[in-house]
This record gives C-alpha cells, structure tokens and sequence, in this order.
C-alpha cells in the first residue's frame, strides 16, 4: 500500500520488547569479530582495549538496540558471548 | 419509407454479354474474374435529388469501365430496394455492387447484408457518400454537385474493380479470465465470472485482497459497516472453486491478444506455508516492530504479521524487506520455533507463474492524494491534521485506536473539527483538475459517525461545492446539517498551529457571506482526493492501453463502451478508469464481468478482414511495420526472416502498412492500388481545382458526415477517401495526387491523444513532417500539403477548413503544379 506514513504509531508505547542483557566474557575472545559482523542491529563494536589474549574484544554499543536474537552467541567460536533477557522489574526501573 | 415507390425509372444496360462472363467465371473460379458492376445511385426521397440529378449520374456511371448496371431509385435502403440489388446480382451475374447514397458509416451494414443473402461476398460491396458529403453540403450548386457525385461514383467504381472478396477469419476465445487487482471491484468481478461458470484468476499485488473499502469503517449512504459487507465477499473469493487468488503477485508480462492471452504473473514469496492456522503466536514473538501500512502507519505490527484480521488468505507472512533473516543467514528463528505447525519456511523462493487467459479485466484502483505537497496546510508537520484515509483508521472499530476518535499528538477526544474539502481536487494549482467525486459524500458521512459517537463534537466542512448527486445523498447531506454540522463555503487558506496546545488555527474567506473566517480546532481532517496509481504505466504498456489526461485508463467509447478499454479483450472495472465510489465500482465491475463473459460465452470472435495481407517475397524482415503496430500484433521472426501477424490483435488502422517502404505489406479491403484507383479516378479530370483529402473513419470522416448532417455548406471541389485510420495514408498516396496533378492534400485524422487505434495518428504526423520537408527542399510549397485533426463532432470546424483549402487552391499557379508533377513523378510508376 503506497500511502505515505507521516504520523508516530498510536500503540507504539504498548509494545514493550523484551530488554537484553548481553554477557561478554572478554579474556575467552580472540577477536575474530564475528559477533560484531553478523549482529543483526549492530549492537556491538570493536574496542580498544586489549584482553588476555592480546586482542581487542568487543564492546557493547547500545544495549537497548538488541532484541535477543543470539545469533552473536551462534557464532562465536569460543563461547565468549552470550545474552540472557532483563527481567521485568530490571526494564521497569 | 414514404410516398410511391419508383423502382427502376430507368435502367441503362451495358452492351455485355452474360453467358461470356459466366464462361469465364467458371474458368478461372474466381481468381481474376472480368468484374460485373451494379451502380445504384440511391436518390434518397429529395435528399439527394434536391441537388444532384441522379439519372445524370446513373448515366454516367454506366460508361464507367466493367458496369454492367446501372440505375437510380428513390430509396434504396428499403426492403424493395435491396430485394432489387438482390434480384440483380443473380439476374445480371453481378460480382461487384456501389450504392451511391448516404455514408457508409450509416447503410455499409445494410446493403453489405444483401449482398451476402445474395450470395456475393460481402466485401465486393462500396458506397459512394453522395448524400452526408456531397447533395446536403452543396445544396444550392446542382451543377457542382452532380459534377461532384459522378467523382464519388467514379471513385467507388475504380475502387470496386479491384475489391476483393475476403473471408473473415476466426479466433477462439480461452474460456478463463484474468482479474488484475482484488478491490471491491475486483472481487465483484471475479466472483460474477466465477459464479458464471468461468475459471477466474485473481492477481492482487497486496498481501491481501480487500483494497480501499476493507479500510473504511461505513460506506455512504446507508452508514453499512464497511468490512462487515465486504468480509463475506473476500472469503466467497478464498473459497469459490472457481477462483484462484494470487495475492502477494504481480502481473509481468502480457502476451497474446484477445482470447489468448499469455500471462506471466511473478508471485512474491509469503515464507508461511498454506499449513498457517493464523494462530498469530508468531507473531508474539518477533520483536521487529514497524508500522503497519494497512492502518497508514498508525498502528505497529511486526515483521512476521497478517494485514488486518478479516485478510484473505489469512496466512500470515513474512514482510523481508523488516526481518533479519535477509540474504539466506538465519539471524532469528523465533517466529520458526513459536510456529506449532512448522509452517514457516524462510528459504521460500519468488515463483512465476504462467497463465493462459481469455479475458482481461483491470480493476487496479486509485491512489490518494499526497497532502505534503500543499505546504499551506501542514499536513506531515503539524500532528493534529491528518488525511480522510487516516480518520477512517481512527474511527473504525476494528483499527489502531478502537474506534476512539483521538488527537495524535496528545490522544485526547477532539471537541472541535474541521473537515477541508477538495485537498487535491479540482485545483490546476495544487493537485488534480478533475473532481475525485467520493470525498464530500464521504466527509459528511464521517462527521456523523462523530456525531453519532460523540454528539456534542462541534464540526465544521470547508467546501467549495456540496455534491451530493446520487441515490439518498442529499438525504443524509441534510440529515448532517440537521445535526448541527456547520458547512462554509470557501476553503481556508492556511493552517497555523499552536506550538503548546497544538491546536489549529484556519484562516480563509466564507465567500457566501464574504468575510474573512478565523477558528480554533482540536483536529483537522483533510478530505484527500484520488489520483491514478503511481504504477499505472506498467498496465498500461503490458497491455497497450491508453490514459486520459488525468492518468486514468481511457475507455473504449465514454458512453456506449464505458467498460471495455481499446485493446480487444481488456475491461475496466473501479477506480482504475475513474474515481468512483463503492456502489459505481460494483455497477462497472459486474459490468465488465458481463462483457467479458458475452466473449467467453461465444467462444470466438471474427475479426474484420481489414488485417494486414503480407507479401512475403517482398518482405526484408527490417521490422519497421512492427515498431508502428499501436495493438504489437505484428512480431518479427528473426530466425526465419519474416513478419508474424496476430489477426485477431490487429485493429485494422493499417499504419504498418504505411509505413513499409518495401509494399510488402498492404491493408485487407483497403489495399494500395484500390487507394491508387481512387486517387486516379479524381484526378483523371481538372485535378488542378480539386482537393484529395483522406479522411479517417472515426473522427474526420464522421466530422465531414456530421457538417453534412447538419447542411454546412462548404466548397465542392474535395473529395474525400475514406482509410479506417489517417495512419493508413502512406507518403506515396500523398506524392501519386501531386504527380497526378492535384492542387492541394489533406490528410485528416482524430485529435492527438483522441485516435481510435491508441496511437496511429502520430505516425501520420510524423510521415506528412516528412513529406513536408520533403516539399521544401524540393521548393514547393509545403502549404498545399495539410494535415487536420478534427473530431466526429466538429462540422463546423471541417467545414470552414475545407473553405480554407478552397483559398488555398485558388492560390496555386499552374506552374507550381507542373513542378509537383515532376518533383514526385517517380510515385507514378508501380500501382
């Protein structure tokens, strides 16, 4: 449908996503970036500091821009990462 | 019929042996018979005899080679009349017949009829147009227009020695339809084709069929609940075993013509199976969150979703463009695991499909006017105005807000509102010209319903003009102002917003008390118009279809064929021809429906024998003929060198045959040398004072038919040859009557835009530029070569123009005709 939409969804502060929680664990990364490649709303970014390992693990962005798909944990090699949900009362806050 | 019935005053028989004739025939069975021609010179009560002296010209006509027969009588069109042509075919072996009377546009049915029953061909029969084009335009010349009459007969007979009896040809007609569109039109006419017995395909570009009316709350008069009427509808089309709906698809490609159509229709990928029980669990769970065009963004929805929860089919599906498993990587698989049923597949592929249809009905819609562009009225800017489009969400039960009226910017009930008419309508400044012809009803519909739900609600309609025309629409335009709605004539000129309350301030002029108005509303409900879809040129060019200025499909004949579209085959139903409300888009849809049934019905169609003849030793294979076709009848086979003619896709306007410069190609019924023949016939004598015109069917012969109808008078020096289409007239034609002499050319046709076979006529522009130039370099003057476009309704126009040519023919110096004749004596050579 081709309409042009030009005002903010009535029920848009209705739907509440689920908040996440994204866990890192820093000195298992060995910096492939991956998680970083493939997340879906570029939640992550590579960082500057250096871990055991001497690379430069991930940091987090943004944390309310993911939506717990865990693809990041999919396909991190050295289970590294992984992202649980924020219970409700943490999101009521 | 009145007064006594002559018949046979006088009959002046040709020293002609019948049995030699009936010899020959037998030889060579048809195949270059000596031509026996019956001139019936008609006398049409005074009609023609108050000016022309028919005996005159019947003995004229008799002189005239291979007339075998030749008379007049006072009508010939009567039952007694015919009886005679028939008697005569078969008494006199007569193989051609002319009546000279009125316009073939009137009789050609009639006298063509006779000849049949007498066994002749039809196609050996013509008219000379004595009447229309000659006795009623020269009433006070007797002299000039017997001159003139025996020209036409003269015409007519040359012509007639080399008609040819054709058979026209059959084409059968696939028994099934396609629907492009599935609106309330489209489902109407689906449902009517289906319910006729004819398997029915139903292409809708949407998830869902239902359109426009699936998204209104009530439809005006009678305030029915819009859906709850047209549900029931959307899943008889789901079910109908007649029925196969193709939603989520695109038509791509046409192919074929009338009764045989190949389709090719691209079916977007859903990523839901058939196996969806539309539990919406899936949708729970997808936590991608986008607005929901269904309810013009005022609602969310998520990436996996159903439109609206009446949709057919009631899959849900996948919207690719808003999930994350783009590209074949598989980010999220929730909606998957959520799916008890496994009916999701996200590896699901795009399909072609390909059907084999008979009929095409088009029913594809409107779109609404953009507001945006009217900077005036902020629309986009200030929260609080919003299009009619958005308030039928809004106050629908079943959209976003639960039927609550609400202000968007602060979700309050609005206590004061203002409908604005005419937004993109009626306007060359902003919008569309034309009236869009829903919106008023409708505004007066919606500012009841606020009324019926909140009765205290001040409402006021800024209009230009109230129509309320149709069946109970000015019953319920009263009933509104009974309810106290204000209407104030003169559209505001501005919206101004208060930035803190976001109220909204109108400023204009009420022109029927003539002062300056300033008001304060909580809402401002733009009443948008409707324009054509963005997309409509694709239909357009898959199916060579033509578009008014408005950008709207154009009907075949506005009254007689408001259905049917100029390409054979093709109806129109709904807003895609016009904008129109519910009741007039069901009306034409089952309109249509019937107009396409009554060819599936037959099963075939025969197609006039006026199609393109080939002479395939001649052809070149260059493809010109095929680029000029308006209909894409004609298709070049590279591989074997040669043209393809769809016969029941050809219009018969003949431009490809015009247009081959090899004479490869010439037009059934309207061949080169029968054109030639005429052409020699008028200039045999006194060319210098004549005027060749060429004149289409549709629009300038019927003009020249109509100056007569209507007895203006104008000079008898033209003579007019009739083509189907002004697109027939090739340059030699034009060049044979200068090099023969002629003082003066005109090429008439139809209005650009206005030509009965979609296009045709500007190639006839494009090959008289051609022919001009032609003239100046060769330093003749260009004037004497004219092209006109008039219509069937401008008499006066071709009259006066032909006035004009008489100046312009009395200006030319004998010189200057001798020049012509050298410059294009090349033309004479061939016919």
């Amino acid at each position: 449908m081709p309409e042009r939409i030009k005002h903010a969804p009535l029920d848009i502060k209705k739907v509440k996503p689920p908040k996440a929680e994204i866990h890192l664990i820093k000195n298992q990364c060995k910096g492939c970036g991956y998680c970083i490649e493939f997340c879906p709303k570029k939640v992550l970014e590579e960082s500057e500091e250096i871990n055991a390992r001497g690379v430069h693990p991930p940091k987090i962005v943004d944390e309310d821009k993911c939506i717990l798909c865990s693809f990041c944990s999919v396909v991190c090699p050295d289970f590294a990462i992984f992202v649980l949900e924020k219970k409700q009362e943490e999101t009521k806050k | 019929m009145c007064g006594a019935f002559d018949w046979k005053i006088s009959s002046f028989f040709r020293e002609g042996d019948l049995e030699m004739a009936e010899k020959k025939e037998h030889e060579s069975k048809g195949e270059a018979v000596q031509p026996r021609i019956g001139v019936y010179v008609c006398q049409c009560g005074l009609n023609i005899a108050g000016s022309v002296d028919c005996e005159e010209v019947a003995k004229f006509a008799s002189t005239l080679p291979d007339v075998v027969l030749a008379q007049y009588n006072r009508y010939t069109c009567s039952d007694q009349g015919q009886a005679g042509i028939k008697n005569d075919i078969k008494e006199h072996k007569l193989n051609r017949v002319v009546v000279a009377s009125c316009s073939p546009r009137l009789h050609e049915p009639t006298f063509r009829k006779a000849c049949e029953e007498a066994g002749l061909n039809k196609y050996l029969f013509e008219m000379a147009n004595i009447r229309e084009q000659c006795s009623w335009v020269h009433l006070y010349d007797r002299a000039s227009a017997t001159e003139k009459a025996k020209d036409l007969v003269k015409m007519a007979v040359a012509k007639a020695r080399l008609l040819k009896p054709a058979v026209e040809i059959e084409v059968p007609i696939t028994r099934k339809a396609l629907v492009i569109g599935g609106g309330v039109a489209g489902i109407q006419a689906a449902l009517d084709l289906a319910d006729t017995g004819y398997k029915v395909f139903l292409v809708e570009k949407e998830p869902s069929i239902g359109g426009m009316m699936a998204r209104i709350d009530k439809t005006f008069p009678t305030m029915d609940c819009s859906i709850c009427i047209l549900a029931p509808k959307m899943s008889d089309v789901g079910h109908h075993p007649n029925i196969e709906l193709l939603a989520n698809s695109e038509v791509t490609e046409v192919r074929g013509y009338i009764g045989n159509f190949h389709v090719k229709v691209n079916k977007k990928p859903r990523y839901v199976t058939k196996d969806c029980s539309a539990c919406g669990e899936c949708a729970k769970v997808c936590s991608i969150v986008v607005p929901n065009e269904f309810d013009v963004g005022l609602a969310i929805r998520h990436a996996i979703y159903t439109p609206f929860a009446q949709a057919v089919p009631a899959t849900y599906l996948i919207d690719m463009n808003s999930c994350l498993n783009k590209n074949g990587v598989i980010v999220c698989d929730k909606c998957m695991k959520a799916c008890e049923r496994k009916a999701i597949q996200y590896e699901m592929q795009p399909e072609t499909v390909e059907l084999e249809v008979g009929t095409i009905i088009v029913a594809t819609g409107a779109d609404v006017f953009d507001p945006s562009t009217l900077p005036n009225y902020g629309y986009g800017k200030y929260p609080n105005v919003i299009t009619s489009l958005e308030f039928e969400r809004l106050i629908n039960a079943g959209g976003p807000s639960g039927g609550r009226l609400l202000r968007p910017s602060d979700g309050e009930i609005p206590k004061r509102v203002a409908f604005i008419q005419c937004v993109g309508s009626r306007s060359d400044r902003n919008g569309r010209l034309y009236c869009s012809n829903v919106c008023c009803m409708n505004t007066i519909k919606d500012s009841l319903l606020i009324k019926e739900h909140w009765p205290e609600t001040e409402i006021y309609v800024f209009y230009i003009d109230i129509r309320a025309y149709g069946k109970g629409f000015e019953d319920l335009y009263k009933r509104a102002r009974k309810e106290g709605v204000v209407f104030i004539r003169g559209l505001p000129s501005e919206i101004k917003e208060n930035r803190k309350t976001r109220d909204l301030w109108l400023a204009g002029e009420n022109t029927l008390c003539q002062e300056l108005y300033r008001m304060n509303f909580d809402l401002v409900v733009l009443s948008v118009g409707l324009e054509s879809r963005k997309d409509s040129e694709v239909i357009q060019r898959l199916l060579t279809l033509s578009r008014n200025q408005d950008g709207f499909f154009l009907e075949a004949h506005p009254k007689l064929r408001p259905v049917d579209a100029a390409t054979g085959g093709v109806f129109f139903a709904g807003c895609a021809e016009a904008p129109k409300d519910i009741k007039d888009s069901v009306t034409q849809a089952s309109a249509a429906a019937a107009r396409a049934g009554i060819l599936m019905a037959k099963g075939k169609i025969t197609v006039e024998a006026i199609t393109p003849i080939v002479f395939p030793d001649k052809c070149k294979a260059c493809g010109l003929c095929t680029k000029v076709c308006p209909y894409n009848a004609i298709t070049l086979n590279k591989d074997l060198k040669r043209i393809e003619i769809a016969e029941a896709a050809c219009g018969g306007c003949g431009t490809c045959a015009a247009e081959c410069p090899f004479g490869a190609l010439t037009q059934g019924h309207f061949t080169d040398d029968q054109i030639v023949s005429e052409i020699d016939a008028v200039t045999e004598h006194d060319a210098d004072k004549k005027v060749v015109a060429f004149c289409c069917n549709w629009c300038s012969y019927a003009g020249a038919d109509f100056a007569g109808v209507s007895r203006m008078q104008y000079p008898p020096n033209v003579r007019i040859i009739r083509t189907m289409c002004s697109g027939r007239v090739a340059p030699k034609f034009v060049e044979r009557a200068f090099a023969r002499g002629v003082a003066a050319v005109l090429v008439a046709g139809c209005h650009l835009g206005d030509c009965h076979y979609i296009n045709a006529n500007y190639q006839t522009q494009k090959r008289v530029e051609r022919l001009w130039k032609k003239m100046e370099q060769s330093g003749l003057c260009k004037e004497r070569l004219q092209l006109f476009w008039a219509s069937a309704a401008e008499g006066e126009r071709f009259a006066s123009k032909i006035r004009e040519m008489k100046t312009l023919v009395e200006s030319v110096k004998p010189e200057e005709i001798e020049k012509a004749k050298k410059v294009f004596e090349k033309a004479l050579g061939g016919a």
